[in-house]
Protein backbone atom coordinates (compact mmCIF):
# COMPACT_ATOMS: atom_id res chain seq x y z
CA UNK A 1 0.00 0.00 0.00
CA UNK A 2 0.58 3.39 -0.46
CA UNK A 3 2.77 4.75 2.38
CA UNK A 4 4.32 7.82 1.33
CA UNK A 5 1.48 10.59 0.62
CA UNK A 6 2.77 12.58 3.19
CA UNK A 7 7.15 12.91 2.15
CA UNK A 8 6.75 10.88 -1.21
CA UNK A 9 9.87 12.75 -2.28
CA UNK A 10 11.82 13.30 0.86
CA UNK A 11 14.10 10.48 -0.11
CA UNK A 12 15.35 11.60 -3.38
CA UNK A 13 18.38 13.91 -4.70
CA UNK A 14 18.51 17.00 -6.06
CA UNK A 15 20.53 20.11 -4.67
CA UNK A 16 18.12 20.86 -2.21
CA UNK A 17 18.09 17.73 -0.72
CA UNK A 18 21.61 17.71 0.10
CA UNK A 19 21.21 20.96 2.10
CA UNK A 20 21.59 20.65 5.78
CA UNK A 21 18.08 19.83 7.76
CA UNK A 22 19.08 22.64 9.99
CA UNK A 23 18.92 25.03 7.12
CA UNK A 24 16.16 23.57 5.61
CA UNK A 25 13.96 23.97 9.36
CA UNK A 26 14.94 27.52 9.96
CA UNK A 27 14.45 28.90 6.51
CA UNK A 28 10.86 27.14 6.09
CA UNK A 29 9.71 28.85 9.77
CA UNK A 30 11.20 31.77 9.04
CA UNK A 31 9.36 32.34 6.10
CA UNK A 32 6.34 31.02 7.78
CA UNK A 33 6.72 33.85 10.30
CA UNK A 34 7.36 36.50 8.07
CA UNK A 35 4.71 35.50 5.95
CA UNK A 36 2.27 36.18 8.58
CA UNK A 37 3.71 39.13 9.81
CA UNK A 38 3.74 41.20 6.77
CA UNK A 39 0.87 43.04 5.96
CA UNK A 40 -1.97 41.76 3.26
CA UNK A 41 -1.05 44.35 1.41
CA UNK A 42 2.73 43.61 0.59
CA UNK A 43 2.11 41.84 -2.97
CA UNK A 44 5.28 42.48 -4.38
CA UNK A 45 6.41 40.10 -0.65
CA UNK A 46 3.54 37.48 -1.90
CA UNK A 47 5.13 37.67 -5.19
CA UNK A 48 8.20 37.21 -4.69
CA UNK A 49 7.55 34.27 -2.05
CA UNK A 50 5.47 31.93 -5.11
CA UNK A 51 7.76 32.67 -7.56
CA UNK A 52 10.63 31.37 -5.10
CA UNK A 53 8.30 28.55 -4.05
CA UNK A 54 7.81 27.31 -7.60
CA UNK A 55 11.82 27.57 -8.16
CA UNK A 56 12.15 25.49 -4.92
CA UNK A 57 9.85 22.88 -6.39
CA UNK A 58 11.32 22.68 -9.74
CA UNK A 59 15.26 21.88 -8.02
CA UNK A 60 13.83 19.58 -6.00
CA UNK A 61 12.24 17.81 -8.77
CA UNK A 62 8.61 17.58 -6.83
CA UNK A 63 5.68 17.71 -9.55
CA UNK A 64 3.11 19.78 -9.14
CA UNK A 65 0.07 17.79 -9.36
CA UNK A 66 1.75 15.99 -5.96
CA UNK A 67 1.71 19.55 -4.49
CA UNK A 68 -2.03 20.68 -5.73
CA UNK A 69 -3.64 17.25 -4.71
CA UNK A 70 -1.37 17.86 -1.42
CA UNK A 71 -2.76 21.59 -1.08
CA UNK A 72 -6.35 20.03 -1.70
CA UNK A 73 -5.96 18.13 1.35
CA UNK A 74 -5.59 20.90 3.62
CA UNK A 75 -7.49 24.24 1.76
CA UNK A 76 -10.82 23.00 3.17
CA UNK A 77 -10.04 23.72 6.69
CA UNK A 78 -8.24 27.44 5.51
CA UNK A 79 -11.56 28.22 3.48
CA UNK A 80 -13.54 26.68 6.59
CA UNK A 81 -11.87 29.76 8.86
CA UNK A 82 -11.36 31.58 6.35
CA UNK A 83 -15.11 31.96 5.13
CA UNK A 84 -16.36 33.61 8.40
CA UNK A 85 -14.33 36.72 7.86
CA UNK A 86 -16.69 37.03 4.53
CA UNK A 87 -19.57 38.30 7.06
CA UNK A 88 -18.19 41.68 7.95
CA UNK A 89 -17.77 44.91 6.07
CA UNK A 90 -14.56 44.47 3.29
CA UNK A 91 -14.33 41.42 5.01
CA UNK A 92 -13.01 40.08 1.34
CA UNK A 93 -9.78 41.81 1.63
CA UNK A 94 -9.30 39.98 5.23
CA UNK A 95 -10.46 36.86 3.70
CA UNK A 96 -7.70 36.66 0.59
CA UNK A 97 -5.50 37.30 2.87
CA UNK A 98 -5.87 34.64 5.00
CA UNK A 99 -6.06 32.45 1.86
CA UNK A 100 -2.89 33.54 0.34
CA UNK A 101 -0.94 33.48 3.64
CA UNK A 102 -2.10 30.09 4.47
CA UNK A 103 -1.63 28.87 1.41
CA UNK A 104 2.12 29.89 0.90
CA UNK A 105 2.67 28.83 4.07
CA UNK A 106 1.47 25.22 3.53
CA UNK A 107 3.45 25.32 0.15
CA UNK A 108 6.51 25.94 2.06
CA UNK A 109 5.90 23.02 4.59
CA UNK A 110 4.84 20.35 2.05
CA UNK A 111 8.11 21.15 0.45
CA UNK A 112 9.83 20.77 3.47
CA UNK A 113 8.20 17.58 4.43
CA UNK A 114 9.43 16.82 0.72
CA UNK A 115 13.13 17.53 0.68
CA UNK A 116 13.78 16.36 4.46
CA UNK A 117 13.65 12.91 5.73
CA UNK A 118 11.02 12.93 8.76
CA UNK A 119 13.67 11.73 11.05
CA UNK A 120 15.61 14.39 9.99
CA UNK A 121 13.46 16.90 11.30
CA UNK A 122 12.93 15.34 14.15
CA UNK A 123 16.94 15.53 15.04
CA UNK A 124 16.61 19.09 14.30
CA UNK A 125 13.93 20.10 17.00
CA UNK A 126 15.73 17.95 19.49
CA UNK A 127 19.02 19.64 18.80
CA UNK A 128 16.97 22.76 19.12
CA UNK A 129 16.15 21.36 22.24
CA UNK A 130 11.85 20.78 21.66
CA UNK A 131 10.68 19.18 24.62
CA UNK A 132 11.13 15.69 24.24
CA UNK A 133 7.59 14.59 24.76
CA UNK A 134 7.01 16.91 21.85
CA UNK A 135 9.09 15.44 19.54
CA UNK A 136 8.27 11.52 21.02
CA UNK A 137 4.62 12.50 20.28
CA UNK A 138 5.26 13.39 16.86
CA UNK A 139 7.83 10.55 16.35
CA UNK A 140 4.93 8.14 17.61
CA UNK A 141 2.47 9.83 15.04
CA UNK A 142 4.06 9.72 12.16
CA UNK A 143 5.36 6.18 12.65
CA UNK A 144 1.65 5.39 12.96
CA UNK A 145 0.08 6.79 10.86
CA UNK A 146 0.64 5.07 8.11
CA UNK A 147 -0.47 1.68 10.17
CA UNK A 148 -3.70 3.83 10.86
CA UNK A 149 -4.54 4.22 7.22
CA UNK A 150 -3.43 0.74 6.54
CA UNK A 151 -5.75 -0.39 8.83
CA UNK A 152 -8.30 1.77 8.22
CA UNK A 153 -8.16 1.33 4.44
CA UNK A 154 -8.78 -3.04 5.40
CA UNK A 155 -11.44 -2.57 7.50
CA UNK A 156 -13.16 -0.12 4.44
CA UNK A 157 -12.41 -2.87 2.16
CA UNK A 158 -13.48 -5.50 4.46
CA UNK A 159 -16.91 -3.93 5.37
CA UNK A 160 -16.98 -3.28 1.46
CA UNK A 161 -17.10 -6.77 0.64
CA UNK A 162 -20.12 -7.61 1.93
CA UNK A 163 -22.28 -4.31 1.67
CA UNK A 164 -24.94 -5.00 -0.98
CA UNK A 165 -26.92 -2.09 -0.40
CA UNK A 166 -25.10 0.86 -2.64
CA UNK A 167 -27.59 3.88 -1.25
CA UNK A 168 -25.58 6.55 -0.36
CA UNK A 169 -26.78 6.74 3.21
CA UNK A 170 -25.75 2.97 3.97
CA UNK A 171 -22.01 4.49 2.75
CA UNK A 172 -22.13 6.73 5.66
CA UNK A 173 -23.15 4.55 8.06
CA UNK A 174 -20.66 1.73 7.61
CA UNK A 175 -17.97 4.97 7.41
CA UNK A 176 -19.19 5.88 10.92
CA UNK A 177 -18.63 2.24 12.11
CA UNK A 178 -15.13 2.21 10.83
CA UNK A 179 -14.42 5.12 12.27
CA UNK A 180 -15.79 3.88 16.01
CA UNK A 181 -13.65 0.91 15.17
CA UNK A 182 -11.00 2.20 13.83
CA UNK A 183 -11.00 4.16 17.32
CA UNK A 184 -11.23 1.24 19.45
CA UNK A 185 -8.30 -0.43 17.91
CA UNK A 186 -6.30 2.34 18.18
CA UNK A 187 -6.21 2.93 21.83
CA UNK A 188 -5.49 -1.01 22.05
CA UNK A 189 -2.67 -0.69 20.32
CA UNK A 190 -1.64 2.23 21.90
CA UNK A 191 -1.51 -0.06 25.17
CA UNK A 192 0.12 -2.94 22.73
CA UNK A 193 2.92 -0.24 21.79
CA UNK A 194 3.24 0.89 25.76
CA UNK A 195 3.57 -3.06 26.61
CA UNK A 196 6.41 -2.90 24.09
CA UNK A 197 8.40 0.37 25.30
CA UNK A 198 8.08 -1.02 28.82
CA UNK A 199 9.34 -4.70 27.70
CA UNK A 200 12.92 -2.36 26.42
CA UNK A 201 12.53 -0.40 29.44
CA UNK A 202 11.36 3.08 28.99
CA UNK A 203 10.56 4.74 32.37
CA UNK B 1 20.95 -26.34 36.14
CA UNK B 2 20.36 -22.67 37.02
CA UNK B 3 16.51 -21.90 37.35
CA UNK B 4 15.88 -18.72 34.42
CA UNK B 5 12.35 -18.17 34.87
CA UNK B 6 10.61 -19.69 37.94
CA UNK B 7 6.42 -19.33 38.82
CA UNK B 8 4.76 -19.94 41.49
CA UNK B 9 0.85 -20.24 41.70
CA UNK B 10 0.74 -17.50 39.37
CA UNK B 11 -3.25 -16.59 38.34
CA UNK B 12 -4.81 -13.57 36.72
CA UNK B 13 -7.66 -11.51 36.13
CA UNK B 14 -8.56 -9.52 33.05
CA UNK B 15 -9.62 -6.10 34.36
CA UNK B 16 -13.14 -7.35 33.14
CA UNK B 17 -13.22 -10.13 35.41
CA UNK B 18 -12.42 -12.48 32.67
CA UNK B 19 -10.03 -15.36 33.86
CA UNK B 20 -6.53 -15.66 31.87
CA UNK B 21 -4.32 -17.33 33.89
CA UNK B 22 -5.23 -19.79 36.69
CA UNK B 23 -2.54 -21.12 39.36
CA UNK B 24 0.41 -21.43 36.90
CA UNK B 25 3.43 -23.72 38.15
CA UNK B 26 6.47 -24.27 36.33
CA UNK B 27 10.02 -23.50 36.01
CA UNK B 28 12.48 -23.06 32.84
CA UNK B 29 16.22 -23.64 33.37
CA UNK B 30 18.95 -21.70 31.87
CA UNK B 31 19.83 -22.51 28.40
CA UNK B 32 16.42 -24.75 27.98
CA UNK B 33 14.47 -23.85 24.94
CA UNK B 34 10.93 -24.23 25.74
CA UNK B 35 7.88 -24.17 23.16
CA UNK B 36 4.52 -23.01 24.79
CA UNK B 37 1.57 -24.17 22.91
CA UNK B 38 -2.30 -23.82 23.26
CA UNK B 39 -5.35 -22.84 21.27
CA UNK B 40 -6.32 -19.10 20.38
CA UNK B 41 -7.39 -17.57 23.61
CA UNK B 42 -4.93 -19.98 25.99
CA UNK B 43 -3.25 -17.24 27.90
CA UNK B 44 -0.19 -17.78 25.92
CA UNK B 45 0.74 -14.44 25.41
CA UNK B 46 -1.33 -12.80 28.91
CA UNK B 47 1.42 -15.72 30.19
CA UNK B 48 4.67 -14.20 28.09
CA UNK B 49 3.27 -10.27 29.66
CA UNK B 50 4.15 -11.64 32.53
CA UNK B 51 7.47 -12.77 32.57
CA UNK B 52 8.82 -9.48 31.97
CA UNK B 53 6.77 -7.67 34.29
CA UNK B 54 4.25 -5.88 32.36
CA UNK B 55 1.58 -7.44 33.83
CA UNK B 56 -0.15 -7.61 36.10
CA UNK B 57 -0.98 -3.75 36.46
CA UNK B 58 0.30 -3.74 39.95
CA UNK B 59 3.44 -5.12 40.28
CA UNK B 60 5.29 -7.51 43.39
CA UNK B 61 3.11 -10.62 44.23
CA UNK B 62 6.39 -12.31 43.38
CA UNK B 63 4.46 -15.04 41.41
CA UNK B 64 7.43 -15.00 38.66
CA UNK B 65 11.29 -14.84 39.52
CA UNK B 66 13.62 -13.83 36.76
CA UNK B 67 16.75 -15.64 38.04
CA UNK B 68 15.40 -15.35 41.36
CA UNK B 69 14.30 -11.61 40.84
CA UNK B 70 11.33 -9.97 41.67
CA UNK B 71 12.16 -6.50 40.99
CA UNK B 72 10.81 -5.13 37.67
CA UNK B 73 13.92 -3.42 36.54
CA UNK B 74 16.03 -6.80 36.61
CA UNK B 75 13.32 -8.65 35.03
CA UNK B 76 13.58 -6.68 31.88
CA UNK B 77 16.66 -6.49 31.63
CA UNK B 78 17.46 -10.19 31.68
CA UNK B 79 13.92 -11.09 29.45
CA UNK B 80 13.71 -10.25 26.19
CA UNK B 81 10.18 -9.88 24.57
CA UNK B 82 9.38 -9.93 21.19
CA UNK B 83 6.07 -9.16 20.35
CA UNK B 84 3.68 -11.09 18.22
CA UNK B 85 3.05 -7.80 15.75
CA UNK B 86 5.89 -6.01 14.61
CA UNK B 87 4.21 -2.74 13.74
CA UNK B 88 3.38 -2.85 17.55
CA UNK B 89 6.81 -3.26 18.88
CA UNK B 90 8.51 -1.02 16.08
CA UNK B 91 7.52 2.73 17.00
CA UNK B 92 10.57 4.65 16.20
CA UNK B 93 10.64 6.55 13.22
CA UNK B 94 13.80 4.96 11.78
CA UNK B 95 15.28 1.36 12.04
CA UNK B 96 18.58 3.25 13.97
CA UNK B 97 16.49 4.20 16.83
CA UNK B 98 14.36 1.70 16.80
CA UNK B 99 16.99 -0.96 17.71
CA UNK B 100 18.94 2.24 19.78
CA UNK B 101 15.78 2.07 22.00
CA UNK B 102 16.73 -0.77 24.07
CA UNK B 103 20.86 0.32 24.78
CA UNK B 104 19.53 3.81 24.99
CA UNK B 105 17.85 3.06 28.31
CA UNK B 106 20.60 0.20 29.41
CA UNK B 107 23.63 2.54 28.90
CA UNK B 108 25.12 0.63 26.16
CA UNK B 109 26.75 2.00 23.59
CA UNK B 110 26.04 2.59 20.30
CA UNK B 111 27.68 0.07 18.58
CA UNK B 112 25.76 -2.59 19.66
CA UNK B 113 23.42 -0.90 17.49
CA UNK B 114 25.14 -1.96 13.90
CA UNK B 115 26.38 -5.04 15.57
CA UNK B 116 22.62 -6.35 16.03
CA UNK B 117 21.79 -5.28 12.51
CA UNK B 118 24.54 -7.28 11.51
CA UNK B 119 23.64 -10.57 13.41
CA UNK B 120 19.91 -10.37 11.87
CA UNK B 121 21.32 -9.39 8.18
CA UNK B 122 20.07 -5.82 7.95
CA UNK B 123 23.47 -3.94 7.89
CA UNK B 124 22.49 -1.10 6.17
CA UNK B 125 19.16 -0.41 7.02
CA UNK B 126 19.74 1.92 9.43
CA UNK B 127 17.99 4.73 8.10
CA UNK B 128 15.06 3.05 6.36
CA UNK B 129 11.64 3.72 8.18
CA UNK B 130 9.99 0.67 9.67
CA UNK B 131 6.66 1.24 7.38
CA UNK B 132 8.59 0.76 4.26
CA UNK B 133 10.11 -2.97 4.87
CA UNK B 134 8.67 -6.10 4.22
CA UNK B 135 6.65 -7.93 7.22
CA UNK B 136 9.63 -10.74 7.71
CA UNK B 137 12.64 -7.43 7.71
CA UNK B 138 10.45 -6.11 10.11
CA UNK B 139 10.58 -9.10 12.36
CA UNK B 140 14.20 -9.31 11.99
CA UNK B 141 14.42 -5.48 13.02
CA UNK B 142 12.32 -6.14 16.67
CA UNK B 143 14.93 -9.35 16.65
CA UNK B 144 17.97 -6.90 16.72
CA UNK B 145 16.01 -4.27 19.06
CA UNK B 146 15.51 -7.40 21.39
CA UNK B 147 19.39 -8.52 20.81
CA UNK B 148 21.07 -4.96 21.25
CA UNK B 149 19.37 -5.20 24.90
CA UNK B 150 21.32 -8.78 25.93
CA UNK B 151 18.70 -10.55 27.56
CA UNK B 152 19.75 -13.76 28.98
CA UNK B 153 16.22 -15.02 28.49
CA UNK B 154 14.61 -14.66 24.93
CA UNK B 155 10.55 -14.75 25.07
CA UNK B 156 8.87 -14.90 21.80
CA UNK B 157 5.52 -14.10 20.67
CA UNK B 158 4.24 -16.27 17.26
CA UNK B 159 8.05 -15.24 15.94
CA UNK B 160 7.05 -17.13 12.51
CA UNK B 161 3.14 -15.97 11.93
CA UNK B 162 3.11 -14.23 8.88
CA UNK B 163 6.14 -14.84 7.03
CA UNK B 164 6.51 -16.21 3.90
CA UNK B 165 8.65 -19.82 3.77
CA UNK B 166 11.87 -17.85 3.05
CA UNK B 167 11.30 -15.54 5.92
CA UNK B 168 10.59 -18.38 8.07
CA UNK B 169 13.72 -20.28 7.08
CA UNK B 170 15.73 -17.27 7.35
CA UNK B 171 13.99 -16.39 10.66
CA UNK B 172 14.95 -20.01 11.95
CA UNK B 173 18.58 -20.01 11.01
CA UNK B 174 18.81 -16.65 13.08
CA UNK B 175 17.35 -18.02 16.26
CA UNK B 176 19.37 -21.32 15.68
CA UNK B 177 22.35 -19.11 16.42
CA UNK B 178 21.06 -17.35 19.65
CA UNK B 179 22.91 -18.24 22.78
CA UNK B 180 19.72 -17.64 25.35
CA UNK B 181 17.38 -19.28 27.19
CA UNK B 182 14.32 -19.30 24.86
CA UNK B 183 10.62 -19.57 24.99
CA UNK B 184 8.49 -19.98 22.43
CA UNK B 185 5.06 -19.41 22.05
CA UNK B 186 3.32 -20.32 18.88
CA UNK B 187 1.23 -22.49 16.98
CA UNK B 188 3.98 -23.70 14.31
CA UNK B 189 4.13 -27.15 15.94
CA UNK B 190 6.70 -27.77 13.60
CA UNK B 191 9.03 -25.13 15.06
CA UNK B 192 8.71 -25.94 18.62
CA UNK B 193 9.51 -29.93 17.36
CA UNK B 194 12.73 -28.46 15.40
CA UNK B 195 13.41 -26.50 18.09
CA UNK B 196 13.03 -27.48 21.69
CA UNK B 197 13.56 -30.11 23.93
CA UNK B 198 10.62 -29.53 26.50
CA UNK B 199 6.95 -28.23 26.02
CA UNK B 200 4.28 -26.58 27.83
CA UNK B 201 0.54 -26.72 26.80
CA UNK B 202 -2.03 -24.01 28.08
CA UNK B 203 -5.39 -24.39 27.91
CA UNK B 204 -8.25 -21.92 29.33
CA UNK B 205 -5.45 -20.62 31.47
CA UNK B 206 -4.36 -23.89 32.94
CA UNK B 207 -1.21 -25.70 32.60
CA UNK B 208 -2.61 -29.19 30.86
CA UNK B 209 0.87 -30.55 30.29
CA UNK B 210 4.61 -30.36 30.75
CA UNK B 211 6.74 -32.49 29.09
CA UNK B 212 9.39 -33.35 26.60
CA UNK B 213 8.41 -32.15 23.03
CA UNK B 214 8.67 -35.92 21.78
CA UNK B 215 5.97 -37.23 24.08
CA UNK B 216 3.92 -34.41 24.15
CA UNK B 217 3.51 -33.63 20.50
CA UNK B 218 3.19 -37.30 19.81
CA UNK B 219 0.04 -37.93 22.33
CA UNK B 220 -3.05 -37.25 19.89
CA UNK B 221 -5.36 -37.35 21.95
CA UNK B 222 -3.69 -34.67 24.15
CA UNK B 223 -2.70 -32.86 21.27
CA UNK B 224 -6.54 -32.58 20.22
CA UNK B 225 -8.47 -32.57 23.41
CA UNK B 226 -6.84 -28.90 22.96
CA UNK B 227 -7.40 -27.59 19.87
CA UNK B 228 -3.78 -29.12 18.60
CA UNK B 229 -2.57 -31.79 16.10
CA UNK B 230 0.38 -34.17 16.13
CA UNK B 231 3.33 -32.07 14.54
CA UNK B 232 3.34 -32.51 10.44
CA UNK B 233 7.23 -33.35 10.60
CA UNK B 234 6.47 -36.20 13.77
CA UNK B 235 3.62 -37.97 10.89
CA UNK B 236 6.21 -39.20 8.53
CA UNK B 237 9.40 -41.16 9.70
CA UNK B 238 10.80 -40.46 6.56
CA UNK B 239 13.20 -37.33 5.84
CA UNK B 240 11.71 -34.66 3.54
Amino acid sequence: MRHDFLDRYSRQDSPLHRVSAEAKLACAFGIVALTVAVPVTAVPYFAGLACALVAVTLVARIPFGYLGRRLLWMEPFVLGVGVLTLLQPEGWKVFLGIVVKSTLSLVTMVLLANTTPFAEILRVLRRVRVPGLLVTTLALMYRYLFVLVDEGERMHRARAARTFDQRRWHGWTTLATVVGQLFVRSTERAERIYAAMLARGWK
Amino acid sequence: MTTAIEVRNLSYRYPDGREALRGLNFSIGEDECVGLIGPNGAGKSTLLLHLNGILPEVPGDGAVRVFGQTDLAGMRRDVGLLFQDPDDQLFCPTVFEDVAFGPQQLGLPETIVTEALTRVGLSGFEKRSPHHLSHGEKRRVCLAGVLACQPRILVLDEPTSGLDPRGRREFKTLLRQIRATKLIATHDLDLVAEFCSRVLVLDRGEMVADGLSGEVLNDMPLMLAHGLERPHTLQHRHPH
